[in-house]
């Protein structure tokens, strides 16, 4: 499509904006990869070393092992993989019910909105104490259900925003056909639904990933994530600038690859369904 | 066909059903609510209970270092308000929004007027941009720390390059450099979400409206505010408040980049209550604080929620 | 097979008050169209006797049986949609037995009924296909397939022809009168096509906001029409309707159109009460009962006028001119080959016995 009051702009000027952008973007994350494999003696160097002549991945082995990252790593895997799952399995059915019912009207719609909203720690404080005393602290379980809260609205609204662009007539076929309310549920509207199920768990599965408050402070020594793990590289001494890049790396690079898969529907992520991609 | 069916069933009666359950009937009638049972319990749980659970600890004292839970009134408020960190703290946070949101969408909207015109390398470049999203913010953090720290930051040795002196700034230790670096960590995750949803709001201006106003002759600046400004005013405003929300909780960053320092300068008010509730266990101030703040969000989200549900509700 | 009793329904949206008081009944075996301009209620009642829309008041009775509150499944009907709703997650062969395996019953004698259902249809040859590989007509086949084969007993259409283009239709519209023929199960079909519910019908139930207009066989409505909305409703072109005064002229009742033009009304037609209920009337007349004047002289009842041609619309098989009558237009039906010119000036017969008077304040005809 045609913005008639940009075809004036000199091509040269978008170019040279557009390939701003791109350098301001990737600057940084080449920084961070080259970082990763460089090895410590070219830390100090002036000019700045921008590829190392001899590349090495022995801080992916201490990030990994020296510093718990592969712990971090599989504690984020489980937990974003479980919640993601609870999200979906409850999230669904609710989305299903508001678009199809109007099940409570405004006030639920707007109430379970507004969870997107709520300041973390506002919740964390009071969460911390009930974890400490129901034995929730610094397990799996209770990380899994904190981010299965969190990111139930997004899912839901996600998921609402589908349904509704959903025609009836499949479902009511599926009604008059023999089905009860539920198995048209399962058997006609959620096969239907699955490409935005998918979209809806993989963003869901994302911020469950890079998610660090609730991590940090719900979890120790145990069940604790990969972002929680840069912790250690607080005021680094230098020694820790291959690691905490090559940690970072290991954490950035899935989480962009499955952005990436699912940016179709990436407006619809990011405003809650509100708007359409 | 006639004989075989009037064999096949009785007229009516269900036909080939058994006849329903009571229960059956009362999952039937119930059913809307029944599906929503589950996730409401749940968020319930971990939402509604926790809230209502820490405004009894905002009023009691609630405190690692001293013993017992007594009703304490209003003290822990007074405690917040009176801290002079707190309140510098709403000041570093309502600065550090303003600026993250005016720069997120001043770039993100020249990049979507960039970006509306198809081209060959559209779709490569837009996944390219988009990249920041999916980060997490603390690892942006940490990605920005090892650029701008020094010496071990190519930061300063670029700037001296392009700029011909030599720059030595300590960007995050020393003000006002250390909120630009803030900033700039911010701008570089978020600018892209700004961007994405107004490019969505000039792709669903309809392409005949500008050739309209192109056989009209109407200008270019004329065209942007009459035509295209009102489209992507619903957007703009929807795109603005939701940063908004997300912006005034920064935390990740302060704590990857400056960790709230030099000294106290700063905290943000998320980091505040976090330090007062985590680091100096003093529970019942920080969550009489975190209640102040959550009042504060709760007004800006009233607008903004209400808006979006009218505008999902149409049809 | 079962008839439909419905008594005193109600149904509200909000404040739009879909469904008023309405009673209706609809027999066995019979194939009823209900028709009438968009948002008269017709497919809410549908969907009421389907069970898709809550009935608040009133009662729906399915072969004695009073189904408010009963689920879709349990009342042992079949529908066939607007938008056709096929599965589209499933083959043709599944689209059509979903039915029957959500009873229970054998595979083999659902594959028998299946291909069955699909052999009527024509559309054997398409049961391993999925629907968005088939044309609108195999689809809507498909979807009517779906409904025979659970034997229901009755059958449901909600506009299942509009999606269709116009030479489809035509077929589709005689290949649900012969299965209605050859099944005989009670039909109750929606439209806004009177072509539709002409040709298809043994009744017409001719609704508007909400409630019957007229109900009856398709020619009893065509020309016993009992207002005028009916009237102009249904046949095509629409009844002309031109409104006059009645009068006096030498001591018969006629009708003054104004412009000097009078008409002499035969007596059939002259209303019972001239003078309580006023001299304004609109005199309604279709087409097909004005032609140009043949060489014999003026039949019975028939009233002959001089008229200025205005416009010229032949379709083929006929040409429709068009005059004004104190520039009231008027169309009328003429041989296709009778070729006129607009500016012409020929001779018009009115039949006045097959016209109708109405009355404009009611709207209802008289007489």
């Amino acid at each position: 499509m045609n913005i008639g009051h940009l075809g004036r702009w000199s091509r040269l000027l978008r170019f040279a904006a557009l390939a701003l952008a791109i350098l301001f973007v990737l600057g940084p994350l080449y920084w961070v990869a080259i970082t990763s494999i460089k090895p410590s003696n070219d830390y100090l160097a002036v000019p700045p070393v921008w590829f190392p002549s001899q590349p090495t991945l022995i801080h992916y082995w201490a990030a990994l092992f020296a510093y718990r990252g592969l712990d971090g790593l599989i504690n984020s895997v489980i937990v974003s993989v479980l919640a993601t799952l609870l999200s979906a399995l409850l999230g669904t059915p609710m989305a299903y019910s508001l678009a199809r019912f109007n099940t409570g009207g405004q006030h639920l719609s707007f109430w379970v909105l507004s969870q997107r909203f709520l300041p973390p720690i506002a919740v964390v404080l009071p969460i911390f104490l009930i974890y400490r005393s129901t034995g929730l602290y610094d397990t799996h379980a209770g990380l899994i259900i904190a981010y299965t809260v969190f990111t139930l609205p997004v899912t839901i609204w996600m998921m609402f925003a589908y349904f509704r662009q959903m025609p009836r007539s499949l479902e009511e076929a599926a009604l008059v056909d023999g089905c009860t309310l539920w198995e048209s549920f399962i058997r006609v509207a959620v096969p239907l639904a699955l490409p935005g199920v998918v979209a809806a768990s993989v963003f869901a599965f994302i911020a469950c990933w890079t998610e660090f408050f609730f991590a940090l402070v719900l979890t120790s020594r145990h069940a604790f994530t990969l972002p929680t793990v840069f912790r250690a590289f607080l005021g680094f001494q230098g020694s820790q600038y291959g690691e905490s890049s090559a940690l970072s790396m290991v954490s950035l690079l899935p989480s962009i690859a499955l952005g990436i898969l699912v940016q179709k529907h990436l407006v619809r992520g990011l405003t809650l369904g509100a708007v359409r991609g | 066909m006639t004989e075989a069916s009037t064999a096949e069933h009785p007229a009516g009666r269900g036909a080939g059903l058994a006849p329903p359950t009571a229960y059956a009937l009362w999952c039937d009638r119930n059913f809307k609510w029944l599906l929503v049972a589950p996730a409401v319990a749940l968020i319930a749980a971990l939402s509604i209970y926790p809230l209502l659970f820490s405004i009894w600890i905002s009023f009691v004292n609630y405190d690692f270092s001293v013993p017992g839970h007594d009703f304490v009134g209003l003290k822990n408020f007074r405690q917040v308000v009176a801290d002079p960190v707190a309140r510098w703290s709403v000041v570093v946070t309502a600065m550090l929004t303003a600026l993250d949101v005016t720069f997120e969408f001043l770039l993100g909207l020249g990049l979507a007027l960039i970006m509306v015109q198809s081209f060959r390398w559209r779709g490569l470049i837009m996944s390219i941009l988009i990249i920041p999203l999916f980060i997490s913010p603390v690892i942006v953090g940490q990605v920005w720390a090892l650029l701008l720290q020094r010496p071990f930051g190519p930061t300063d040795y670029l700037l001296s390059q392009l700029l011909g002196f030599d720059v030595t700034i300590s960007w995050l230790t020393s003000p006002p450099w250390n909120f630009i670096a803030l900033v700039l960590a911010d701008v570089w995750q978020w600018t892209p979400f700004m961007f994405v949803i107004l490019l969505a709001g000039l792709t669903a201006i309809p392409p005949h409206l500008y050739e309209a106003a192109e056989l009209d002759g109407v200008g270019n600046w004329s065209t942007f505010r009459y035509i295209t400004l009102p489209y992507i005013g619903p957007m703009i405003t929807l795109a603005i408040a939701f940063r908004l929300l997300d912006a005034i909780k920064l935390f990740d960053t302060i704590f990857m980049m400056t960790g709230g320092g030099p000294g106290t300068s700063t905290y943000t008010s998320s980091y505040y209550l976090y330090q007062v509730g985590f680091q100096q266990f003093h529970l019942g101030q920080a969550t009489a604080g975190s209640w102040l703040f959550l009042i504060l969000t709760a007004i800006i989200i009233m607008g903004l929620v209400r808006r979006l549900l009218r505008a999902e509700a149409k049809p | 097979m079962a008839d439909v009793k419905i008594r005193a329904l109600h149904k509200w949206y909000g404040a739009v008050h879909a469904v008023r008081g309405m009673d209706l009944d609809l027999k066995d075996g019979e194939f009823n169209v209900l028709v009438g301009p968009s948002g008269c209620g017709k497919s809410t009642l549908l969907r009421m006797i389907a069970g898709l829309e809550t009935i608040e008041s009133g009662t729906i009775e399915v072969g004695g049986q009073v189904v408010n509150g009963m689920r879709p499944r349990d009342r042992d009907v079949a529908m066939v949609f607007q938008d056709y709703a096929l599965y589209p997650h499933m083959t043709v062969a599944r689209n059509i037995g979903f039915g029957l395996v959500a009873r229970k019953l054998p595979r083999a004698e659902i594959e028998a009924r299946v291909a069955r259902a699909a052999g009527m249809l024509g559309i054997g040859g398409l049961l391993e296909r999925y629907p968005r590989q088939l044309s609108g007509g195999q689809r809507q086949r498909v979807a009517i397939g779906r409904a025979i084969v659970r034997n229901p007993r009755i059958f449901l259409f909600d506009e299942p022809l509009s999606n269709l283009d116009a030479q489809l239709r035509d077929e589709m519209r005689g290949e649900i009168k012969r299965l209605h023929q050859e099944i005989g199960t009670t039909m109750i079909y929606v439209t806004h096509d009177q072509i539709e519910a002409m040709t298809l019908a043994d009744r017409i139930v001719l609704m508007r906001d909400g409630i019957i207009e007229q109900q009856g066989g398709p020619l009893d409505l065509f020309e016993r029409p009992k207002s005028q909305f009916v009237a102009g409703f249904l046949g095509s072109p629409q009844m002309n309707f031109v409104p006059a005064k009645l009068t006096l002229q030498d001591g018969n009742v006629a009708l003054d159109i104004g412009d000097g033009i009078l008409f002499a009304l035969p007596q059939k037609l002259i209303p019972r009460n001239t003078q309580a209920q006023g001299p304004d009337v609109i005199l309604g007349m279709r087409s097909e009962h004005l032609r140009r004047s043949p060489a014999a002289a003026v039949a019975e009842g028939n009233v002959r006028y001089p008229v200025t041609i205005e416009l010229v619309q032949p379709t083929g098989s006929r040409t429709y001119i068009t005059f004004s009558l104190n520039k009231h237009p008027v169309v009328a039906e003429v041989a296709a080959h009778d070729v006129q010119r607009a500016g012409e000036r020929i001779e018009v017969d009115f039949d006045l016995n097959r016209a109708v008077l109405i009355d404009p304040h009611t709207g209802l005809v008289l007489a």
